[in-house]
Protein backbone atom coordinates (compact mmCIF):
# COMPACT_ATOMS: atom_id res chain seq x y z
CA UNK A 1 0.00 0.00 0.00
CA UNK A 2 1.08 3.04 -1.09
CA UNK A 3 0.98 6.29 1.90
CA UNK A 4 2.54 9.56 0.67
CA UNK A 5 2.35 11.64 3.82
CA UNK A 6 3.03 15.28 4.12
CA UNK A 7 3.45 15.29 7.84
CA UNK A 8 5.21 18.76 8.63
CA UNK A 9 8.28 17.55 10.48
CA UNK A 10 8.01 20.08 13.48
CA UNK A 11 5.37 18.19 14.73
CA UNK A 12 4.44 14.44 14.08
CA UNK A 13 1.89 13.74 16.50
CA UNK A 14 -1.17 13.16 14.21
CA UNK A 15 -4.59 15.35 14.71
CA UNK A 16 -6.75 12.28 14.66
CA UNK A 17 -5.84 8.43 16.00
CA UNK A 18 -8.99 6.09 15.40
CA UNK A 19 -7.94 2.72 16.35
CA UNK A 20 -10.13 -0.17 16.25
CA UNK A 21 -13.30 1.38 15.76
CA UNK A 22 -16.50 -0.43 16.11
CA UNK A 23 -20.30 1.20 15.36
CA UNK A 24 -23.50 -0.70 15.35
CA UNK A 25 -26.49 0.07 14.87
CA UNK A 26 -29.03 -2.45 16.21
CA UNK A 27 -27.01 -5.85 15.18
CA UNK A 28 -25.99 -4.22 12.19
CA UNK A 29 -21.97 -3.08 12.16
CA UNK A 30 -21.99 0.12 10.10
CA UNK A 31 -18.17 0.21 11.04
CA UNK A 32 -15.87 -2.54 11.79
CA UNK A 33 -12.54 -2.49 13.19
CA UNK A 34 -11.01 1.04 11.18
CA UNK A 35 -8.12 2.39 11.68
CA UNK A 36 -7.22 5.89 10.33
CA UNK A 37 -4.24 8.21 11.39
CA UNK A 38 -4.74 11.59 10.15
CA UNK A 39 -1.57 13.82 10.40
CA UNK A 40 -1.90 17.36 11.33
CA UNK A 41 -2.46 19.43 8.10
CA UNK A 42 -3.38 16.29 5.56
CA UNK A 43 -5.42 16.40 3.34
CA UNK A 44 -7.90 13.08 3.37
CA UNK A 45 -10.83 12.28 0.48
CA UNK A 46 -12.94 9.93 2.06
CA UNK A 47 -14.97 7.82 -0.84
CA UNK A 48 -16.96 4.71 -1.14
CA UNK A 49 -20.23 3.29 -2.17
CA UNK A 50 -23.42 4.47 -0.38
CA UNK A 51 -23.82 2.90 3.07
CA UNK A 52 -20.01 2.10 3.08
CA UNK A 53 -19.72 3.90 6.48
CA UNK A 54 -18.36 7.34 5.79
CA UNK A 55 -20.71 9.42 7.42
CA UNK A 56 -20.82 7.16 10.30
CA UNK A 57 -17.01 7.44 10.76
CA UNK A 58 -16.91 11.14 10.24
CA UNK A 59 -19.63 11.70 12.70
CA UNK A 60 -17.95 9.33 15.06
CA UNK A 61 -15.08 12.05 15.25
CA UNK A 62 -17.13 14.83 16.61
CA UNK A 63 -19.37 12.12 18.65
CA UNK A 64 -22.40 12.99 16.70
CA UNK A 65 -22.28 9.29 16.58
CA UNK A 66 -21.33 7.36 19.69
CA UNK A 67 -18.81 4.43 18.65
CA UNK A 68 -19.08 1.35 20.30
CA UNK A 69 -15.20 0.40 20.97
CA UNK A 70 -12.46 1.39 19.94
CA UNK A 71 -10.61 4.83 20.63
CA UNK A 72 -10.59 8.39 18.93
CA UNK A 73 -8.29 10.72 20.02
CA UNK A 74 -8.45 14.36 18.62
CA UNK A 75 -5.40 16.99 18.62
CA UNK A 76 -4.40 14.35 22.01
CA UNK A 77 -7.62 14.50 23.39
CA UNK A 78 -9.35 11.12 23.76
CA UNK A 79 -12.78 10.81 23.28
CA UNK A 80 -15.08 9.39 25.95
CA UNK A 81 -18.74 9.50 27.26
CA UNK A 82 -17.59 12.10 29.54
CA UNK A 83 -19.30 15.52 28.53
CA UNK A 84 -16.22 18.40 28.88
CA UNK A 85 -14.15 15.23 26.66
CA UNK A 86 -16.90 16.00 24.21
CA UNK A 87 -17.38 19.52 23.96
CA UNK A 88 -13.45 20.05 23.95
CA UNK A 89 -13.54 17.95 21.08
CA UNK A 90 -16.58 19.09 18.96
CA UNK A 91 -14.79 22.68 19.46
CA UNK A 92 -11.92 21.55 17.62
CA UNK A 93 -13.67 19.89 15.26
CA UNK A 94 -15.38 22.16 12.05
CA UNK A 95 -18.01 20.02 10.35
CA UNK A 96 -20.21 20.89 7.28
CA UNK A 97 -22.88 18.76 6.25
CA UNK A 98 -24.43 18.07 2.85
CA UNK A 99 -27.79 19.40 3.93
CA UNK A 100 -26.37 22.72 5.36
CA UNK A 101 -28.07 22.75 8.57
CA UNK A 102 -28.05 26.05 8.76
CA UNK A 103 -30.43 27.51 11.62
CA UNK A 104 -33.60 28.93 9.34
CA UNK A 105 -34.40 31.80 12.11
CA UNK A 106 -30.99 33.53 11.95
CA UNK A 107 -29.07 35.84 9.75
CA UNK A 108 -26.16 34.30 7.94
CA UNK A 109 -24.27 36.86 10.01
CA UNK A 110 -25.76 35.58 13.53
CA UNK A 111 -25.61 32.17 12.07
CA UNK A 112 -21.78 32.32 12.69
CA UNK A 113 -21.74 34.82 15.90
CA UNK A 114 -23.84 32.41 17.71
CA UNK A 115 -21.11 29.51 18.84
CA UNK A 116 -17.89 31.86 19.17
CA UNK A 117 -20.01 34.20 21.63
CA UNK A 118 -21.54 31.16 23.53
CA UNK A 119 -18.74 28.38 23.37
CA UNK A 120 -15.74 30.58 23.23
CA UNK A 121 -17.14 33.50 25.28
CA UNK A 122 -16.07 36.23 22.74
CA UNK A 123 -17.67 39.59 22.67
CA UNK A 124 -20.24 40.30 20.28
CA UNK A 125 -17.79 42.63 18.71
CA UNK A 126 -14.95 40.43 18.32
CA UNK A 127 -17.68 37.52 17.10
CA UNK A 128 -18.76 40.30 14.36
CA UNK A 129 -15.50 41.37 13.69
CA UNK A 130 -14.18 37.27 13.28
CA UNK A 131 -17.82 36.12 11.50
CA UNK A 132 -17.42 39.28 8.44
CA UNK A 133 -13.64 38.60 8.21
CA UNK A 134 -14.23 34.58 7.23
CA UNK A 135 -17.39 35.26 5.46
CA UNK A 136 -15.18 37.65 3.47
CA UNK A 137 -13.14 34.67 2.52
CA UNK A 138 -15.37 32.65 1.31
CA UNK A 139 -17.24 36.03 -0.72
CA UNK A 140 -20.32 36.34 0.92
CA UNK A 141 -19.92 38.92 3.12
CA UNK A 142 -22.19 41.16 1.10
CA UNK A 143 -25.31 38.70 2.47
CA UNK A 144 -24.55 39.09 5.69
CA UNK A 145 -27.94 40.25 6.77
CA UNK A 146 -30.02 38.14 4.87
CA UNK A 147 -31.70 34.77 6.04
CA UNK A 148 -30.25 31.61 4.89
CA UNK A 149 -33.23 30.72 2.73
CA UNK A 150 -32.81 33.66 0.69
CA UNK A 151 -29.51 32.40 -0.80
CA UNK A 152 -28.81 30.27 -2.96
CA UNK A 153 -27.61 26.21 -2.11
CA UNK A 154 -24.18 27.13 -2.70
CA UNK A 155 -23.96 30.18 -0.85
CA UNK A 156 -25.65 28.51 1.76
CA UNK A 157 -22.91 25.61 2.03
CA UNK A 158 -20.17 28.73 1.68
CA UNK A 159 -21.67 29.99 5.06
CA UNK A 160 -21.68 26.94 6.32
CA UNK A 161 -18.21 26.30 6.26
CA UNK A 162 -17.89 29.76 7.28
CA UNK A 163 -19.99 29.33 10.15
CA UNK A 164 -17.68 26.32 11.18
CA UNK A 165 -14.61 28.62 10.55
CA UNK A 166 -15.76 30.98 13.21
CA UNK A 167 -15.01 28.22 15.54
CA UNK A 168 -10.88 28.13 14.59
CA UNK A 169 -11.08 24.52 14.32
CA UNK A 170 -8.47 22.39 13.97
CA UNK A 171 -9.51 20.45 11.64
CA UNK A 172 -12.46 19.91 8.69
CA UNK A 173 -15.18 17.55 8.16
CA UNK A 174 -17.07 17.60 5.32
CA UNK A 175 -19.40 15.04 4.57
CA UNK A 176 -20.79 15.58 0.70
CA UNK A 177 -20.68 18.80 1.40
CA UNK A 178 -21.73 19.59 -2.51
CA UNK A 179 -24.07 16.48 -3.24
CA UNK A 180 -27.20 18.48 -2.24
CA UNK A 181 -26.33 21.28 -5.14
CA UNK A 182 -27.27 21.91 -8.41
CA UNK A 183 -24.19 21.54 -10.62
CA UNK A 184 -23.33 24.89 -11.48
CA UNK A 185 -23.53 25.53 -8.00
CA UNK A 186 -20.72 22.72 -7.04
CA UNK A 187 -17.42 24.70 -8.50
CA UNK A 188 -17.96 27.31 -6.49
CA UNK A 189 -18.05 25.53 -3.02
CA UNK A 190 -14.89 23.31 -4.43
CA UNK A 191 -12.89 26.39 -4.66
CA UNK A 192 -13.49 27.51 -0.83
CA UNK A 193 -12.30 23.94 0.11
CA UNK A 194 -9.51 24.33 -2.37
CA UNK A 195 -8.74 27.84 -0.21
CA UNK A 196 -9.33 25.96 3.01
CA UNK A 197 -6.61 23.60 1.92
CA UNK A 198 -4.15 25.84 0.39
CA UNK A 199 -4.12 27.66 3.67
CA UNK A 200 -3.13 24.18 5.40
CA UNK A 201 -6.05 23.26 7.10
CA UNK A 202 -6.30 19.58 7.85
CA UNK A 203 -9.17 18.18 6.70
CA UNK A 204 -11.39 14.80 5.76
CA UNK A 205 -13.72 15.28 3.05
CA UNK A 206 -16.36 12.35 1.93
CA UNK A 207 -16.69 13.08 -1.37
CA UNK A 208 -16.63 11.43 -4.78
CA UNK A 209 -15.50 14.28 -6.93
CA UNK A 210 -12.23 12.87 -8.59
CA UNK A 211 -10.90 16.46 -9.86
CA UNK A 212 -11.12 17.79 -6.27
CA UNK A 213 -9.64 14.43 -4.90
CA UNK A 214 -6.45 14.87 -7.31
CA UNK A 215 -6.03 18.37 -6.68
CA UNK A 216 -5.90 18.29 -2.73
CA UNK A 217 -5.82 15.48 -1.11
CA UNK A 218 -2.68 14.07 0.13
CA UNK A 219 -4.37 10.38 0.80
CA UNK A 220 -7.65 8.88 -0.63
CA UNK A 221 -8.78 6.53 1.72
CA UNK A 222 -11.83 4.19 0.42
CA UNK A 223 -14.10 2.53 2.65
CA UNK A 224 -16.60 -0.97 1.53
CA UNK A 225 -19.01 -2.42 4.19
CA UNK A 226 -17.81 -0.61 7.19
CA UNK A 227 -14.22 -1.27 6.68
CA UNK A 228 -11.23 0.60 4.91
CA UNK A 229 -10.07 -1.59 1.73
CA UNK A 230 -7.63 0.39 0.16
CA UNK A 231 -5.60 3.86 1.01
CA UNK A 232 -3.24 5.49 -1.17
CA UNK A 233 -1.86 8.66 -3.23
CA UNK A 234 -5.19 9.86 -5.27
CA UNK A 235 -3.44 9.88 -8.70
CA UNK A 236 -2.63 6.52 -8.43
CA UNK A 237 -5.59 5.20 -6.50
CA UNK A 238 -7.94 6.58 -9.38
CA UNK A 239 -6.24 5.62 -11.99
CA UNK A 240 -4.76 1.71 -10.75
CA UNK A 241 -7.24 0.50 -7.55
CA UNK A 242 -5.04 -2.39 -6.35
CA UNK A 243 -8.33 -3.74 -5.13
CA UNK A 244 -11.52 -5.54 -7.37
CA UNK A 245 -14.07 -3.68 -4.47
CA UNK A 246 -12.26 -0.49 -5.46
CA UNK A 247 -12.56 -0.91 -9.13
CA UNK A 248 -15.87 -1.71 -9.44
CA UNK A 249 -16.93 0.98 -7.45
CA UNK A 250 -15.01 3.68 -9.49
CA UNK A 251 -16.18 2.35 -12.61
CA UNK A 252 -19.52 2.63 -11.22
CA UNK A 253 -19.19 6.85 -10.49
CA UNK A 254 -17.20 7.56 -13.72
CA UNK A 255 -20.10 5.95 -16.06
CA UNK B 1 -90.27 46.55 21.84
CA UNK B 2 -88.78 49.82 21.92
CA UNK B 3 -86.16 50.84 18.95
CA UNK B 4 -82.12 50.62 19.53
CA UNK B 5 -80.49 53.20 21.96
CA UNK B 6 -76.71 52.75 21.79
CA UNK B 7 -76.30 55.77 24.27
CA UNK B 8 -76.99 53.20 26.93
CA UNK B 9 -73.69 51.55 26.29
CA UNK B 10 -71.80 54.69 25.98
CA UNK B 11 -73.36 55.08 29.57
CA UNK B 12 -72.23 51.84 30.82
CA UNK B 13 -68.24 51.95 28.97
CA UNK B 14 -66.85 52.16 32.14
CA UNK B 15 -68.23 48.88 33.58
CA UNK B 16 -67.65 47.52 30.14
CA UNK B 17 -64.13 48.42 30.00
CA UNK B 18 -63.22 47.31 33.76
CA UNK B 19 -64.45 43.84 32.66
CA UNK B 20 -62.44 44.07 29.45
CA UNK B 21 -59.18 44.68 31.13
CA UNK B 22 -59.88 41.64 33.41
CA UNK B 23 -60.55 39.95 30.63
CA UNK B 24 -57.14 40.99 29.21
CA UNK B 25 -54.89 40.59 31.83
CA UNK B 26 -56.45 37.51 32.60
CA UNK B 27 -55.50 35.87 29.29
CA UNK B 28 -52.23 37.99 29.84
CA UNK B 29 -51.27 36.28 33.10
CA UNK B 30 -52.59 33.20 31.76
CA UNK B 31 -50.68 33.19 28.36
CA UNK B 32 -47.16 33.90 30.41
CA UNK B 33 -47.54 31.28 33.48
CA UNK B 34 -49.50 28.99 30.35
CA UNK B 35 -46.69 29.43 27.60
CA UNK B 36 -43.88 28.95 30.37
CA UNK B 37 -45.01 25.81 31.77
CA UNK B 38 -46.21 24.46 28.79
CA UNK B 39 -42.74 24.63 27.20
CA UNK B 40 -41.12 23.28 30.16
CA UNK B 41 -43.74 20.41 30.20
CA UNK B 42 -43.01 20.09 26.58
CA UNK B 43 -39.26 19.39 27.32
CA UNK B 44 -39.43 17.27 30.21
CA UNK B 45 -41.74 14.80 27.74
CA UNK B 46 -38.55 15.89 24.56
CA UNK B 47 -35.94 14.54 27.04
CA UNK B 48 -38.10 11.82 27.98
CA UNK B 49 -36.87 11.91 31.52
CA UNK B 50 -38.73 9.01 33.40
CA UNK B 51 -40.83 9.51 36.15
CA UNK B 52 -41.24 13.27 35.47
CA UNK B 53 -42.43 12.88 31.68
CA UNK B 54 -45.06 10.47 32.78
CA UNK B 55 -46.43 12.71 35.09
CA UNK B 56 -46.53 15.40 32.60
CA UNK B 57 -48.34 13.37 29.91
CA UNK B 58 -50.91 12.51 32.79
CA UNK B 59 -51.50 15.90 34.07
CA UNK B 60 -51.72 17.07 30.72
CA UNK B 61 -54.36 14.36 29.24
CA UNK B 62 -56.02 15.10 32.46
CA UNK B 63 -56.50 19.16 31.61
CA UNK B 64 -57.50 18.58 28.37
CA UNK B 65 -60.22 15.47 29.19
CA UNK B 66 -61.74 18.05 31.54
CA UNK B 67 -63.92 21.13 31.03
CA UNK B 68 -62.07 24.48 31.98
CA UNK B 69 -65.35 25.15 34.41
CA UNK B 70 -65.07 21.68 36.30
CA UNK B 71 -61.17 22.77 36.73
CA UNK B 72 -62.27 26.16 38.24
CA UNK B 73 -64.97 24.74 40.42
CA UNK B 74 -62.10 22.02 42.02
CA UNK B 75 -59.52 24.90 42.35
CA UNK B 76 -62.16 27.27 43.92
CA UNK B 77 -63.18 24.08 46.88
CA UNK B 78 -60.44 21.94 46.60
CA UNK B 79 -57.17 24.38 46.85
CA UNK B 80 -58.49 25.87 49.97
CA UNK B 81 -58.96 22.43 51.96
CA UNK B 82 -55.95 20.79 50.24
CA UNK B 83 -54.02 23.95 51.69
CA UNK B 84 -55.59 23.28 55.28
CA UNK B 85 -54.79 20.17 55.57
CA UNK B 86 -51.00 20.65 54.70
CA UNK B 87 -51.14 23.66 57.55
CA UNK B 88 -52.31 21.30 60.17
CA UNK B 89 -55.09 22.63 61.67
CA UNK B 90 -57.53 20.91 59.13
CA UNK B 91 -59.92 24.68 58.55
CA UNK B 92 -59.66 25.52 54.65
CA UNK B 93 -57.67 28.37 53.71
CA UNK B 94 -59.65 30.71 51.24
CA UNK B 95 -57.55 31.72 48.51
CA UNK B 96 -60.16 34.30 47.02
CA UNK B 97 -61.98 34.15 43.44
CA UNK B 98 -59.11 36.32 41.89
CA UNK B 99 -56.29 34.22 42.61
CA UNK B 100 -58.46 31.18 41.64
CA UNK B 101 -58.66 32.40 38.51
CA UNK B 102 -55.31 33.54 37.52
CA UNK B 103 -53.48 30.41 38.84
CA UNK B 104 -56.16 27.96 37.42
CA UNK B 105 -56.34 29.30 33.72
CA UNK B 106 -51.87 29.32 34.15
CA UNK B 107 -52.08 25.65 35.13
CA UNK B 108 -55.28 25.05 32.70
CA UNK B 109 -53.62 26.73 29.34
CA UNK B 110 -49.81 24.85 30.38
CA UNK B 111 -51.48 21.87 29.20
CA UNK B 112 -52.91 22.90 25.62
CA UNK B 113 -49.72 25.32 25.03
CA UNK B 114 -47.20 21.87 26.17
CA UNK B 115 -49.11 19.96 23.52
CA UNK B 116 -48.39 22.82 20.86
CA UNK B 117 -45.06 23.11 21.80
CA UNK B 118 -44.16 19.28 21.98
CA UNK B 119 -45.60 18.68 18.69
CA UNK B 120 -43.50 21.69 17.70
CA UNK B 121 -40.04 19.89 19.10
CA UNK B 122 -40.67 17.12 17.21
CA UNK B 123 -41.07 19.12 13.93
CA UNK B 124 -37.53 20.89 14.49
CA UNK B 125 -34.94 18.74 11.61
CA UNK B 126 -32.55 16.30 12.74
CA UNK B 127 -29.88 18.49 11.09
CA UNK B 128 -30.45 21.53 13.54
CA UNK B 129 -29.57 19.61 16.96
CA UNK B 130 -26.60 17.95 14.59
CA UNK B 131 -25.21 21.03 13.53
CA UNK B 132 -25.64 22.26 17.56
CA UNK B 133 -23.57 19.32 18.73
CA UNK B 134 -20.73 19.73 15.50
CA UNK B 135 -19.99 23.51 17.13
CA UNK B 136 -19.92 22.58 20.82
CA UNK B 137 -23.09 24.06 21.58
CA UNK B 138 -24.01 23.35 25.00
CA UNK B 139 -27.88 21.55 25.05
CA UNK B 140 -29.30 24.70 26.64
CA UNK B 141 -27.71 27.00 24.53
CA UNK B 142 -29.25 24.77 21.79
CA UNK B 143 -32.66 25.19 22.97
CA UNK B 144 -32.19 28.49 23.95
CA UNK B 145 -31.52 29.69 21.00
CA UNK B 146 -32.03 27.41 18.07
CA UNK B 147 -34.06 25.04 19.22
CA UNK B 148 -36.98 27.01 20.57
CA UNK B 149 -36.95 30.39 18.57
CA UNK B 150 -38.08 28.15 15.95
CA UNK B 151 -40.61 26.05 17.16
CA UNK B 152 -42.36 29.48 18.53
CA UNK B 153 -41.69 30.50 15.18
CA UNK B 154 -43.88 27.69 13.20
CA UNK B 155 -46.16 27.18 16.16
CA UNK B 156 -47.19 30.93 16.28
CA UNK B 157 -50.32 30.91 14.40
CA UNK B 158 -51.56 27.95 16.57
CA UNK B 159 -50.37 29.33 19.47
CA UNK B 160 -52.55 33.06 18.63
CA UNK B 161 -55.58 30.82 18.21
CA UNK B 162 -55.45 29.02 21.58
CA UNK B 163 -54.31 32.38 23.00
CA UNK B 164 -57.79 33.80 21.62
CA UNK B 165 -59.60 31.02 22.58
CA UNK B 166 -58.34 31.58 25.98
CA UNK B 167 -59.61 35.27 26.23
CA UNK B 168 -62.93 33.64 24.70
CA UNK B 169 -62.62 31.43 28.28
CA UNK B 170 -62.05 34.18 30.25
CA UNK B 171 -65.82 34.95 30.16
CA UNK B 172 -66.16 31.34 32.81
CA UNK B 173 -64.58 33.33 35.84
CA UNK B 174 -68.69 34.06 36.36
CA UNK B 175 -68.85 31.04 38.56
CA UNK B 176 -66.73 32.34 40.61
CA UNK B 177 -68.30 35.22 40.78
CA UNK B 178 -65.72 37.68 38.90
CA UNK B 179 -66.58 40.18 36.14
CA UNK B 180 -65.30 39.56 32.73
CA UNK B 181 -66.26 41.68 29.73
CA UNK B 182 -69.19 39.54 28.99
CA UNK B 183 -70.13 39.27 32.18
CA UNK B 184 -70.34 43.06 32.66
CA UNK B 185 -72.29 43.03 30.04
CA UNK B 186 -74.46 40.87 30.96
CA UNK B 187 -75.39 41.97 34.59
CA UNK B 188 -75.76 45.67 32.87
CA UNK B 189 -78.25 43.70 30.75
CA UNK B 190 -80.35 42.65 33.67
CA UNK B 191 -79.91 45.56 35.22
CA UNK B 192 -81.20 47.85 32.81
CA UNK B 193 -83.01 45.52 30.00
CA UNK B 194 -80.87 46.76 27.08
CA UNK B 195 -79.94 43.08 26.18
CA UNK B 196 -79.90 43.57 22.50
CA UNK B 197 -78.08 46.63 22.75
CA UNK B 198 -75.16 45.26 25.45
CA UNK B 199 -75.03 41.74 23.62
CA UNK B 200 -74.29 43.76 20.01
CA UNK B 201 -71.39 45.90 21.88
CA UNK B 202 -69.45 42.95 23.49
CA UNK B 203 -69.71 40.93 20.19
CA UNK B 204 -68.26 44.08 18.24
CA UNK B 205 -65.41 44.53 21.16
CA UNK B 206 -64.80 40.36 20.79
CA UNK B 207 -64.99 40.84 16.84
CA UNK B 208 -62.49 43.89 16.48
CA UNK B 209 -59.95 41.78 19.09
CA UNK B 210 -60.51 38.76 17.14
CA UNK B 211 -59.88 40.69 13.90
CA UNK B 212 -56.90 42.00 15.10
CA UNK B 213 -55.64 38.87 16.50
CA UNK B 214 -56.12 37.17 12.90
CA UNK B 215 -54.60 40.36 11.28
CA UNK B 216 -51.31 39.95 13.80
CA UNK B 217 -51.07 36.11 12.80
CA UNK B 218 -51.11 36.71 9.01
CA UNK B 219 -48.18 39.69 9.61
CA UNK B 220 -46.90 37.01 11.87
CA UNK B 221 -47.06 34.39 8.85
CA UNK B 222 -45.58 36.93 6.25
CA UNK B 223 -42.64 38.01 8.07
CA UNK B 224 -41.63 33.88 8.06
CA UNK B 225 -42.37 33.20 4.75
CA UNK B 226 -40.30 35.75 3.85
CA UNK B 227 -37.50 34.24 6.66
CA UNK B 228 -38.71 30.86 5.53
CA UNK B 229 -38.65 31.17 1.76
CA UNK B 230 -37.12 29.06 -1.02
CA UNK B 231 -35.47 30.61 -3.73
N1 LIG C 1 -29.02 6.15 12.68
C1 LIG C 1 -28.90 4.99 12.03
N2 LIG C 1 -29.65 3.92 12.38
C2 LIG C 1 -29.52 2.74 11.74
N3 LIG C 1 -28.67 2.52 10.73
C3 LIG C 1 -27.90 3.54 10.33
C4 LIG C 1 -27.98 4.82 10.95
N4 LIG C 1 -27.08 5.64 10.34
C5 LIG C 1 -26.50 4.90 9.38
N5 LIG C 1 -26.97 3.63 9.38
C6 LIG C 1 -26.55 2.57 8.49
O1 LIG C 1 -25.16 2.46 8.57
C7 LIG C 1 -24.60 2.22 7.29
C8 LIG C 1 -23.57 3.28 6.98
O2 LIG C 1 -24.21 4.51 6.81
P1 LIG C 1 -23.46 5.82 6.39
O3 LIG C 1 -22.29 6.00 7.29
O4 LIG C 1 -24.45 6.91 6.36
O5 LIG C 1 -22.96 5.48 4.94
P2 LIG C 1 -22.36 6.42 3.82
O6 LIG C 1 -22.21 7.78 4.39
O7 LIG C 1 -21.07 5.79 3.43
O8 LIG C 1 -23.34 6.39 2.69
C9 LIG C 1 -25.76 2.22 6.30
O9 LIG C 1 -26.09 0.89 6.02
C10 LIG C 1 -26.86 2.89 7.05
O10 LIG C 1 -28.10 2.36 6.66
MG1 LIG D 1 -23.17 9.58 3.86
Amino acid sequence: MQQERTVSPADPSPMVVVEHLVKRFGSFNALSDVNLEVAKGEKIVLCGPSGSGKSTLIRCINHIEKHDSGRIVVDGIELTDRICDINNVRSEVGMVFQSFNLFPHLSVLENCMLAPMKVRGLAESEAHQRSMALLRKVRIHDQANKYPAQLSGGQQQRVAIARALCMQPKIMLFDEPTSALDPEMVKEVLETIVELAQDGMTMVCVTHEMGFAREVADRVVFMDRGSIVEEGDPSRFFRAPNTERAKAFLNQIIH
Amino acid sequence: MNSLDFSIVVQAWPYLWSGLLFSLSLTAAAFLVGMFLGTLFALVQHFELRILSQLVRSYVALMRSIPLILVLFWFFFLVPIVLGHLSGNGRPVPVGATYTAFITFGLFEAAYYSEIIRVGLRAVNKGQFEACQALALSTFDTYRHVVLPQVFRVASPIILSQTIILFQDTSLVYVLSLTDLLGAASKLAQLNGRLVEMYLAVAVVYLMIGCAASQFVASLRRKYAIAGARR
